[in-house]
């Protein structure tokens, strides 16, 4: 939609806003549309100019003085349009998504509550039920997502069990949740840790079990995490491969962090970058066969240690007729 | 558009709102400033822009005769009961509902639409607090090129065409009667009928190349009754666990395996046999290689051959 589009829907709407809001702050009134407070004074500005006819008490008024002493919003002759427009289709059509997408991502007791406000919307917009857009999210175990809600809600501390993917081990904690969100369409827990005495990042999806401790959740002092950088991002130092991909492991392309594609006949030569060396030792293990280790030539020695030291284990000897 | 068209809009919506008769063309020419000071032409011009830029902004202009006898004077009017946004009677929560959903896009377009939509409700006197409620707070992105008319097809039932890639495989042209898109882990895909192929396809949008052209009219198509888009996409989702292994972990390893298993019981010291249900044969054999010595399947043959023969490819990575 275009600016000029955007600036009539609103002014649309703020005239019935501000006669609910007599003498509410131009801060106020930019903050609960998001947008700059000067361009809600351009609105006020260029409103001045309409109304239902050309003489005074036909065109909208402002209370000049009050708006530009205190900066707060009194309208006036505004009668004729108590109520805003309806909510159009692509308006519509937007929000359902996004209701739907809280929905993939919500528990228990908030069910019920997201499904009538979706009702209530897709009633008022005649538009939803055969809208044919489905946002799905990984599922999480509905216990553990319910008690971590439920945790949130309260303000009370948990003890979780936590499998971390790239070093491949278990641990048990307690934190305190700050909020849950999605990335990359998991879901992740944002908590303090008291074991490491900062905030930390889980995936739901790896969190074995979490129990309440009885314990209230402390406060504590910390900057929220920027995602951008919390999350994997290749940077200077972050540790590469060298590997031709076979036309069947191609795909790997779109999932990691590749760079510097280069075909070579069938084959494609990458940099692809991995969180650590164990991390990447285990992609070229799951993909064997397709998967062709370049560089660094130790990297290809610890791949070829670890087949060795596996294929141990299968030779001759079947483990379950020992 | 220009501050004085905005204005001019402004209070054309106005005089057609507040109407209980139609306006004639000449009635609202004489009504607004800058259609009065317009030539004929010129007049006749902007009103029908103007008309056309309401019906985009989704206001419905009603036609019609105030008098039954002589219909040839047509006039407009907007009907408010038509118009206004009705009563929706929200709860509390499901106001904050509402507003933590207009936070989900962060697709520009979108996030534009759902937070006037919101605006819409404040304005209607709704209090919109989203703190009311801790519940995730997930994001919704769209960066795919071709997003936004993937997007208008689906939802509109536009045909279309484009140029699409497999990784590993040639381009080629696809012509495709979308039925729906789906979100997977943060990247969209379109389903639909594939024309050539005569069967349906799940495409992803990432993997479009170049523009994507249209290929008829909105709603030029049906989607067949019963339809279920998670059907049609089977192929994004793991296969459904109709199978069970067995396997040896060592003690404190293998995690992503063991999250799967519905029972571990300890061998010795060092290792814990587990049970894994699972679909594909052939992802599970990749996950278990994946932990080199730390991981053995016990059973069935058939993941431990498939096991095998990707060790036996690693060992040949030394060289």
């Amino acid at each position: 939609m275009s600016r000029s589009r955007q600036q009539v829907v609103r002014m649309l709407a703020l005239v019935p806003y501000l006669r609910g809001h007599d003498g509410i702050p131009v801060n106020e009134v930019a903050e609960e549309f998001g947008v700059p407070p000067k361009q809600i004074r351009d609105d006020l500005r260029l409103l001045m100019y309409t109304g239902v006819g050309e003489y005074a008490g036909e065109l909208i008024d402002f209370d000049l003085g009050a708006l530009d002493e205190d900066g707060v919003v009194y309208i006036r002759d505004a009668d004729f349009m108590p109520r805003p427009l309806r909510i159009t289709s692509n308006e519509g059509v937007a929000l359902i998504v996004a209701l739907r997408t809280l929905r993939a991502s919500a528990s228990g007791a908030q069910l019920p509550i997201i499904d009538s406000a979706l009702a209530k919307l897709e009633s008022a917009v005649g538009e939803g039920v055969d809208l044919p857009v489905d946002v799905l999210v990984e599922p999480a175990d509905p216990v553990i997502h319910t008690t971590l809600v439920h945790a949130l809600a309260e303000g009370k501390r948990v003890e979780i069990i936590y499998g971390t993917a790239s070093r491949d081990d278990r641990t048990t904690r307690q934190v305190d949740p700050r909020r849950l969100f999605t990335e990359n369409g998991h879901l992740y827990l944002e908590a303090w840790c008291l074991r490491a005495e900062d905030l930390r990042f889980f995936r739901l999806d790896r969190i074995e079990a979490a129990e309440l401790t009885g314990d209230d959740a402390a406060d504590h002092e910390a900057e929220p995490r920027d995602l951008a950088t919390s999350f994997f991002t290749v940077g200077g130092d972050t540790p590469y491969a060298v590997l031709d991909l076979d036309p069947r492991a191609h795909w790997l392309t779109e999932y990691y962090q590749v760079q510097e594609v280069e075909p070579r006949g069938d084959v494609l030569r990458v940099k692809l970058f991995g969180g650590d060396w164990s991390w990447l030792r285990r992609l070229v293990l799951r993909n064997a066969g397709t998967v062709h280790v370049v560089e660094p030539a130790s990297l290809a020695s610890d791949v070829a240690d670890d087949a060795r030291a596996a294929l141990s284990a299968y030779d001759g000897t079947d483990p379950s007729k020992e | 558009m220009a501050e004085r068209k905005t204005e001019r809009l402004m209070n054309l919506i106005f005089a057609l709102l507040v109407s209980r008769q139609y306006l004639t063309k000449e009635q609202i020419r004489q009504s607004i400033a800058d259609y009065r000071d317009s030539t004929q032409q010129a007049f006749e011009r902007k009103f029908e822009r103007d008309k056309e830029e309401l019906r985009e902004l989704g206001i419905a202009v009603e036609m019609g005769s105030n008098d039954k006898y002589f219909e040839d004077e047509v006039g407009y009017r907007i009907r408010r009961d038509e118009a206004e946004l009705p009563d929706l009677a929200l709860t509390r929560e499901e106001a904050a509902v509402l507003g933590l959903a207009a936070q989900v896009w962060e697709h520009s377009g979108l996030a534009g639409e759902s937070t006037t939509a919101l605006v819409k409700l404040k304005a209607a006197g709704i209090e919109v607090d989203p703190d009311v409620l801790r519940m995730a707070e997930p994001k919704l992105s769209a960066d795919e090129p071709s997003f936004d008319v993937m997007w208008e097809a689906a939802t509109k039932r536009i045909p279309v065409a484009f140029v699409y890639q497999r990784p590993g495989q040639p381009a080629a042209r696809r012509r495709v009667q979308p039925w729906g898109i789906i979100s997977w882990h943060d990247r969209w895909y379109l389903g639909g009928f594939d024309l050539d192929r005569e069967a349906p396809r799940i495409f992803r949008l990432s993997r479009v190349q170049g523009e994507v052209e249209t290929t008829g009219e909105p709603g030029s198509y049906e989607i067949p009754e019963g339809t279920d888009m998670t059907k049609v996409a089977a192929a994004l989702f793991p296969a459904k666990p109709d199978s069970l292994a067995v396997l040896h972990v060592r003690a404190g390893r293998g995690q992503s395996l063991r999250r799967l298993a519905n029972a571990s019981t300890p061998v010795d010291d060092e290792h814990d046999e587990i049970e894994v249900p699972y679909g594909s044969a052939w992802d599970l054999a990749a996950e278990v290689a994946s932990y080199g010595a730390d991981v053995v399947v016990v059973s069935p043959p058939e993941v431990r051959e498939q096991v095998v023969v990707r060790l036996r490819a690693a060992l040949g990575e030394s060289g």
